[in-house]
């Protein structure tokens, strides 16, 4: 008789799964206050800073001072470098602290000092011990300006590598949606609340027992998209109608715009728990009050549990995940209440580029006719972790996107040879990916390569980091193998090469990225490919004819980026301190003549 | 003789402050007594965002107030404008008890009150709640709907909302000098009872006051109020458009703009100059007169299309056309630009004639404040005697006509 593990979805047994929350910085401390004043999760609470006055403020039952030698109990000043050394310096505490917890939860506030440099750091350290991290990641107000907003991309694409998933709140969306224009403490106090409920709700569907199950795995097909929002929205009630009423209190979160936002969303995970009297029925009329809002296409990954503690009420949690310019352009569309059809249309456009990005992706995974291998292609998003919940072979296929398509050319007969374009092309963005690639392809013939064989690779990428110039992710090679000391024989090594290349298939979030460092030209990019081309030989050819669509898709990001980008930090002149009249996504404070010259297109 | 009360309107706005004082008499008529202004400062797109400097301004414009009008100024009216205030219409049916067949005062109370049960957002507070109509038993447009039989009864309302702590803080602002807020009221309501006759309303008219900080608009169809509202967008950023095009400063482009602008580009010959000077005369530069003109064109077509893209569903319905009031329809070619955006009948128009200081109420930038004059009026005409709560409900009934 075959066994089958269990524990796929990569969960501890109930009941003994030990959980422990850790917020780093001061907006994931707030976090982790709001928890601990709400008694709402048993689990460990702890509280990492670098700034000991806020520290001193802080009600966490457990404390640590991030790099007390280093800083001297002050804070960072907005440097995630110092931030991040700061928790090397401290990490055996930080290790102390984490020690014997299956899961993590790391909640953090990007963009300044502490949060950005900090976080990754204790999430590889997290995960160096074999937990599953869950980041909760709040993203700067966007008047917080550009440079912060930098420093949070970066931070996320470390977090990325190191989490088995990145929950992000749009700091943007609470402060508009929240409670308006109620006292700003009140707001951000709602905002904890609202990251500490997505914290306790995560924690009880993917630790408490179900009926039908849901898992880590589901958690992640819903939040799969590339630089995606998370829309969350949890509702409890008791007493009579209170399925209905749950999932209307869901609905109502400001995150999800009373349930505007998810006519927009591709996958939608619904958890519905409730007490031992929970019925069928009760179930039903819930999905069917939800399927109001959710429009047929759209993949609903549902789950009932069971949890006696809740006694009477009914809890229910929608989680779903819509890309940055989605959300930008679907909050216009929905502010725009005399088209109510239109805002699929708004989308579309961008909904086609991810298509057409996702198409490219299919074809390599094409190759190996072979399913388990094409399922971890998609999943890349915030996946690392199904790669590390699977068994160790699937891991290294999405790593050498470049590589194995190199490696296989003859399998492609002449009418393919369009279908082969499009992999290098999502490759090509991707600057260092050509560098990294051989370790993990040194790794393959040996899948169960323990975690010496992995630092001695990252010793390698850390050494040629000169070779690779203009790569923001240099850096963090660099400092990679410090925390990672430790060896650790399961899945780390495994899962840390996956996270690096799933940054591969992210191709068009990671173009957008690239075009926010200004350094990054789409020229470098062209430049990269024959040094990568040369790697392996025999690309030269495809690379050329494939440079000129690369800059294209790196062209239409940036305009689009710059769209976003625009409203940060520019100085209003007469109009400042008023707010500001944006009108689908213009700032008509600018004068006119000035946008009509920046469109010249429209 | 009739009996006369005095009572004074102020609007805080974006370029000025403006007291007015006038005196109406129980048959109507409006007596101007005097007007007192004074720049505006810490103002902007119709809010208050520096208290010190606005109480400061208002204290200069209420002693001249005072001083020619030779009254003693207690109590206000006040004009309230800004981005977060919001309108929308909502209908209230009530069902008469079964054994009742006629329409009495508490009914209409009920029904008005079931029309104004509607949800606003949590922070925003009513401004104005305003009787459109009574549909009786399915009769539309019923003035009068006591002692009718019926068995239902529908209010139809339109409620003018806003976000309270902003208005509570123009009211502190004006308590502070110290000064009583008799009422306050949404500035573009105040200035149509004044520049938009009876026959316009019912005709159905847009009137748009073009501030310097908002555009403010009322929109009537058949006598009835159905859109009022408000764009943050004004004088102000066309000077600001100048300024920024020309590169000079803010106060240069304002008398570049008031004395020389215009919306009207296409006609203007290539290359003409106008010289810009500096306060002793000397000059400080050139800029070329089809530019400038093209620069504040793009920017009051926006304008206006912003405020078309709001009432966009009622244009069709306007013989009377848009009126212009407020002080950007004095710039040139503003009309011409209105009629190409809104395709219909502009009329530039200040206050109608009223007696007393008569250089003021011709001019368009005060039909506000006036406005309020001839508010106040009404308000005080229609209830003399009733309960606060009572006076409260009934504040705006009747009132558009």
């Amino acid at each position: 008789m075959v066994e089958y593990e269990r524990n796929a979805n990569n969960e501890s047994p109930g009941g003994s799964l030990k959980i422990c929350v850790v917020g780093v910085g001061g907006a994931g401390s707030n976090v982790i206050d709001r928890i601990t004043v709400d008694r709402s999760l048993s689990a460990t609470l702890v509280s990492l800073q670098t700034d000991v006055r806020v520290l001193n403020q802080s009600m966490a039952p457990k404390k640590v001072q991030l790099g007390a030698e280093l800083m001297r109990g002050v804070g960072t000043g907005g440097d995630p470098d110092l931030g991040r050394e700061a928790a090397i310096y401290s990490k055996d505490r930080i290790r102390e602290m984490i020690e014997g917890h299956q899961m993590v939860f790391l909640s953090v506030g990007l963009g300044g000092g502490t949060g950005s440099g900090a976080a990754p750091v204790v999430a590889e350290i997290a995960k160096s011990l074999g937990a599953l991290v869950v980041v909760f990641a709040a993203v700067p107000f966007s008047f917080e300006g550009r440079r912060r907003q930098q420093q949070a991309n970066e931070a996320l694409e470390r977090l990325q590598k190191s989490s088995d998933a990145l929950i992000l709140f749009d700091n943007n969306r609470m402060g508009e949606l929240v409670l308006g224009k109620e006292g700003i403490q009140k707001t951000f106090a709602q905002a904890d609340t609202l990251i500490g409920h997505s914290v306790r709700a995560v924690s009880s569907m993917v630790a408490k027992p179900g009926l039908v199950k849901l898992g880590l795995a589901d958690l992640i097909a819903a939040l799969r998209v590339s630089d995606g929002r998370c829309l969350f929205g949890f509702g409890e009630a008791k007493g009579k109608d209170r399925g209905v009423e749950a999932m209307k209190r869901a609905l109502k979160s400001p995150l999800i715009s009373s349930g505007e936002l998810l006519r927009n969303a591709r996958n939608l995970l619904v958890h519905v728990v409730g007490g031992e009297s929970l019925t069928l029925a009760e179930v039903d009329t819930v999905m069917k009050q939800l399927g109001r809002h959710v429009p047929d296409e759209t993949q609903i990954l549902f789950g009932v549990g069971v949890d006696s503690s809740l006694g009477e009420s009914v809890t229910v949690t929608l989680i779903s995940a819509l890309s940055a310019e989605e959300l930008a352009s679907a909050k216009s569309a929905v502010a725009d209440e005399t088209s109510r059809v239109q805002p699929r249309s708004v989308v579309e456009p961008v909904a086609k580029l991810s298509a057409v990005v996702a198409a490219d992706f299919a074809p390599p995974s094409d190759l190996f006719s072979d399913p388990v291998a094409a399922a971890p292609a998609h999943v890349e998003v915030v996946a690392a972790p199904v790669v590390k919940a699977a068994e160790p072979p699937p891991p290294p296929l999405p790593t050498p996107a470049p590589v194995v398509v190199m490696k296989e050319p003859e399998p492609e007969p002449a009418p393919e040879p369009t279908r082969v374009v499009p992999a290098p092309v999502v490759a090509q963005p991707e600057p260092p990916a050509p560098e990294p690639a051989p370790p993990p392809v040194v790794h393959q013939p040996a899948p169960a390569a323990p975690a010496r064989g992995f630092s001695l690779a990252s010793v390698i990428s850390g050494n040629d980091g000169g070779l690779r110039s203009n790569s923001p992710r240099n850096e963090d090679n660099r400092y990679a193998p410090a925390p990672i000391v430790e060896p650790s024989p399961e899945t780390a090594p495994v899962a840390i090469p996956a996270a690096r290349t799933s940054v591969v298939s992210r191709a068009a979030e990671t173009v957008q990225v690239q075009v926010k460092v200004p350094a990054l030209e789409p020229e470098p990019v062209v430049a990269e490919e024959p040094s990568g081309a040369d790697l392996f030989g025999n690309v030269t050819s495809s690379s050329t004819a494939v440079a000129e669509p690369a800059a294209a898709v790196a062209r239409s990001a940036t305009a689009e980026e710059q769209a976003n980008l625009r409203l940060g930090g520019e100085d209003r002149g007469r109009f400042n301190g008023t707010d500001p009249s944006v009108v689908q996504g213009e700032d008509l404070d600018t004068p006119t003549w000035m946008r009509l010259r920046r469109r010249p297109g429209r | 003789m009739a009996k006369t009360t005095i009572y004074a309107g102020l609007e805080i706005g974006t370029h000025k402050i403006c007291v007015v004082v006038g005196e109406a008499k129980r048959d109507g008529a409006i007596r101007i007594l005097g007007v007192g202004q004074a720049p505006s400062r810490g103002v902007r797109k119709g809010e208050i965002l520096d208290f010190d400097k606005v109480q400061t301004c208002l204290n200069d414009a209420l002693v001249r107030a005072e001083d020619r009008s030779d009254v003693m100024i207690r109590n206000v009216f006040l004009g309230v404008s800004g981005a977060h205030i919001d309108s929308l219409n909502n209908r209230g049916c009530f069902r008469l008890p079964e054994d009742q067949n006629e329409i009495t005062e508490d009914d209409v109370e009920e029904a008005k009150e079931i029309a104004r049960g509607v949800a606003i957002p949590q922070q925003n507070v009513f401004l104005h709640s305003i009787t459109r109509q009574f549909i009786v038993d399915g009769q539309d447009a019923v003035r009068q709907p006591i002692g009718r039989e019926a068995r239902t009864l529908e209010a139809d309302y339109h409620i003018i909302h806003g976000v309270r702590g902003r208005i509570q803080n123009a009211i502190r602002c004006v308590r502070e000098i110290p000064l009583e807020v008799e009422d306050v009221v949404f500035n573009p309501i105040a200035a149509a009872q004044v520049v938009l006759n009876r026959e316009a309303k019912h005709q159905g008219s847009l009137m748009l006051d073009f501030g310097a900080g908002t555009v403010d608009y009322v929109l009537y169809e058949d006598g009835m109020v159905t859109a009022t509202g408000c764009v943050p967008l004004g004088g102000d950023h066309i000077t600001q458009d100048i300024s920024q095009a020309f590169q000079i400063p803010n106060g240069r482009a304002e008398r570049l703009k008031v004395d020389e602008g215009s919306c009207l580009y296409q006609d203007v010959p290539e290359g003409e100059m106008i010289r810009v000077e500096d306060d002793n005369g000397l000059s400080v530069g050139e800029v070329e007169r089809a530019f400038l003109n093209e620069v504040m064109y793009l920017r009051t077509q926006e304008i206006l299309e912003q405020v078309k893209s709001r009432v966009v569903e009622h244009l069709g319905k306007l013989a009377a056309g848009v009126y212009l009031t407020g002080g950007v329809s004095l710039m040139k070619g503003v009309d011409a630009v209105a009629r190409d955006v809104f395709g219909l009948k502009v009329t530039k128009a200040g206050s109608a004639p009223v007696s007393g200081v008569t250089a003021t109420f011709e001019n368009p930038q005060y039909s506000a404040p006036i406005g309020l004059i001839r508010y106040a009026q009404i308000l005080d005409s229609e209830k003399p005697f009733m309960s606060p709560f009572g006076r409260l409900a009934r504040r705006m009934a009747d009132l558009i006509s």
